[in-house]
């Protein structure tokens, strides 16, 4: 294998594959990065062989071919290198040779073969939508994952495709967010699936407001690939990722029917009174109370040990008096990932869960704590 | 009566200075019994030591025992633990399962030591080594092995014992003389709950395993409650028919109270590190770091 390949090219493709090698591994190919060189293009990929990410850039191939070399020690090198060319060689012994300037570098790697196969797809259901749409619905939902590994089923987005529309939820069981959209859904392609955390993680970083993906599941495997405004041209990235076996639970039921007030709240307003009242939280004393009383809402927090907190809201509000105590976190991270404008805040009373809503698709669900 | 043996903490090892009340049931301790301390240079440590507790509460509640042999425990008929036995079944070799004070053999029972200051030294000499804190069976030989029989071989030992114990060496020297200025750990604050069981066979049945650990999940939440604790760890214990014991736990970041939730991280445990591949003797499941919630955080699902 001999190519040259741009600096700003060779950045591109590691950084958008070398976050899935693990730091810890067992198996020595999967700290590498697979080059593949042939045509005009390289491509990298790698893999924690839960999730596969590859990318291909534009490269001169002199000699195509393909070998593996360890991705971290590459990225290093070449991100340091202070020309704008580089030629890339790896010979029959699997020793990467990389050139730039004045610049002589020798890594060994390991031989292709080794690395693992990317997974088949068969009888795959398929669906095309924008990255601005995935991104946008991901951004809304995936804060709500559960990190916690003994619900396993909890760690990752749940994705639906029925009815025309495109779902997704996130819930840890204390909070729930849910972001839905119109899409032409065909009847063979309807289906739902779990996408782990680490995939929605990756996703998160590699989707661009421009530009198609193109979704396809089966069974237990999902492919994600991310082409750019013109389908086609070399830039396009694949993610493949393993599916969260298991019943995803119900979350219709938990989200409530009949809300007794809706209380309408400038979003940046309400965000950064609730970041200044969390600083007086403590991890013995972690919740903000919500006291709405007549066009006014009160946040405070006080803990023992540090202090208290008091931020005073106008809103318009004529309801009787309702105080509602949450875990701050749990109000803070919706309001972080919308975009609006306003939002508004529906209560039933102290100790059911509290919904958070926009002009838009998305509702979120949080359960109150109940203070001692 | 049968009783769950409860693991205490122990105080910092009170060799000295000590007070010791035995068999107290009969006779509740009087407040005068209390000496003041404020013009004491030396600090001084109370032990009470409710040894063979469970057996002397049924003697004392039932006249007919008293002066038997009294086991308390799991039925005859059964495999268990011995949660207590009396002094008169100790005479037929039958010792109790609680570490409660295995060290402090000094005149029992009914043994009242009074060690002053001023004689610690001596009362000291004649104990064996592993009587001080820090010797286990590993440095009892090290020094048994080099003619270290009793504390008062250590305090004559002209050499250095770093030679034979290293870092621990000027420590068990001072230790010998009975110089001690570890802070004494009083025991009252609750660290962890936990609860145990060992069967009368060796089981590998799911729903059996299953009802003992929603059995303990349930007395570990009643307790949490009871002390208004959240727990941010649980941890469950296997002991396998060969009585190799394994430990496993895992930390959340919501302060448990619920039975369900312990008892679903109970399982969790025992399936993620497929502890159960073959029929336990023991089971138990316990939590810890434990922390007091201002308020409880409740869930959708």
């Amino acid at each position: 294998m001999n190519l040259t390949v741009s600096k700003e090219q060779i950045i591109n493709g590691l950084q958008a594959v070398q976050n899935v090698v693990s730091t810890r591994t067992t198996l020595p190919i999967l700290s590498n990065v697979l080059l593949h060189a042939q045509e005009n293009r390289l491509e990298f990929t790698a893999t924690d062989l839960d999730v596969t990410i590859s990318c291909g850039v534009e490269a001169k191939v002199h000699k195509p071919g393909a070998s593996t070399v360890p991705v971290r020690r590459l990225f290093s090198i070449v991100r340091e290198l202070p020309n704008l060319d580089i030629d890339l060689e790896v010979d029959e012994k699997h020793a990467c040779t990389i050139r730039s300037g004045a610049s002589f570098y020798k890594i060994h790697g390991l031989s292709a073969d080794e690395f693992p196969p990317l997974p088949a797809f068969n009888e795959e259901k398929k669906v095309t939508l924008s990255q601005e749409t995935v991104r946008d619905m991901m951004r809304k939902t995936s804060f709500a994952m559960s990190t916690d590994e003994s619900r396993y089923v909890l760690n990752g987005i749940y994705i639906s495709l029925k009815d025309h529309k495109l779902t997704m939820v996130a819930t840890d069981g204390r909070r729930l967010a849910l972001a839905d959209e119109e899409v032409e859904v065909v009847e063979s392609s309807q289906g739902e699936f779990i996408v782990p955390s680490k995939t929605v993680n990756e996703l998160n970083r590699l989707l661009q407001p421009k530009g198609g993906v193109e979704m396809h599941y089966a069974e237990n495997q999902a492919s994600f690939r991310l082409t750019g405004e013109n389908p086609g041209a070399g830039d396009a990235i694949l993610v493949i990722t393993k599916l969260i076996e298991g019943n995803y639970p119900n979350y219709r039921q938990v989200i409530p029917s009949e809300m007794k007030e809706r209380i309408a709240l400038a979003r940046e307003e309400f965000l950064h009174a609730l970041r200044r009242a969390e600083i007086m939280t403590s991890e013995k004393s972690n919740s903000v109370k919500l006291s709405f009383g007549k066009n006014k809402l009160e946040i405070t927090a006080n803990s023992a040990d540090i202090g208290e907190a008091k931020e005073t809201l106008a809103v318009n509000y004529k309801g009787p008096d309702l105080a509602i105590a949450f875990n701050p976190k749990y109000m803070i991270d919706p309001l972080n990932a919308l975009t609006q404008d306003e939002v508004f805040v529906e209560l039933i009373d102290e100790l059911s869960p509290g919904v958070l809503k926009i002009n838009g698709p998305f509702l979120y669900v949080v359960m109150p704590m109940r203070l001692s | 009566m049968s009783v769950t043996p409860q693991l205490t903490s122990r105080p910092a090892h009170p060799f000295w200075h000590r007070l010791r009340l035995e068999s107290v049931m009969g006779t509740p301790l009087r407040p005068e019994g209390i000496v003041s301390c404020s013009m004491l240079m030396f600090r001084v440590i109370f032990h009470l030591d409710m040894d063979a507790f469970y057996a002397s509460v049924e003697q004392r509640d039932n006249p007919a025992l008293r002066g038997r042999p009294v086991i308390v425990g799991t039925p005859p008929t059964q495999r268990g633990v011995v949660c207590a036995a009396s002094y008169e079944a100790r005479k037929f070799g039958v010792r109790s399962a609680m570490p409660s004070a295995t060290a402090d053999d000094y005149r029992k029972p009914d043994g009242l030591t009074l060690v002053p200051e001023k004689e610690k030294v001596q009362f000291l000499r004649p104990l064996p080594v592993r009587a001080l804190y820090g010797v286990g069976r590993v440095t009892e030989s090290i020094l048994n092995r080099e003619g270290l029989q009793t504390v008062g071989d250590l305090q004559d030992f002209p050499g250095d014992l770093r030679a034979l114990v290293g870092s621990f060496g000027p420590t068990l020297k001072e230790f010998a003389f009975g110089h001690d200025d570890r802070p004494l750990e009083s025991g009252d604050e609750i660290k962890s709950i936990s609860g145990e069981e060992t069967f009368l066979k060796d089981t590998d049945d799911r729903q059996v395993l299953r009802a003992c650990l929603r059995q303990q999940a349930e007395d570990i939440s009643a307790r949490l409650k009871h002390r208004r604790l959240g727990a941010h760890t649980v941890q469950v214990k296997v002991r396998y028919g060969d009585f190799i014991t394994l430990t496993r736990q895992i930390s959340v970041e919501d302060p448990l109270t619920e039975a369900r939730e312990i008892y679903r991280l109970g399982c969790f445990l025992l399936g993620r590190e497929k502890l159960v591949s073959r029929p336990l003797r023991l089971l138990g499941l316990g939590v810890a770091s434990l922390r007091e919630p201002s308020g409880r955080q409740l869930f959708l699902l």
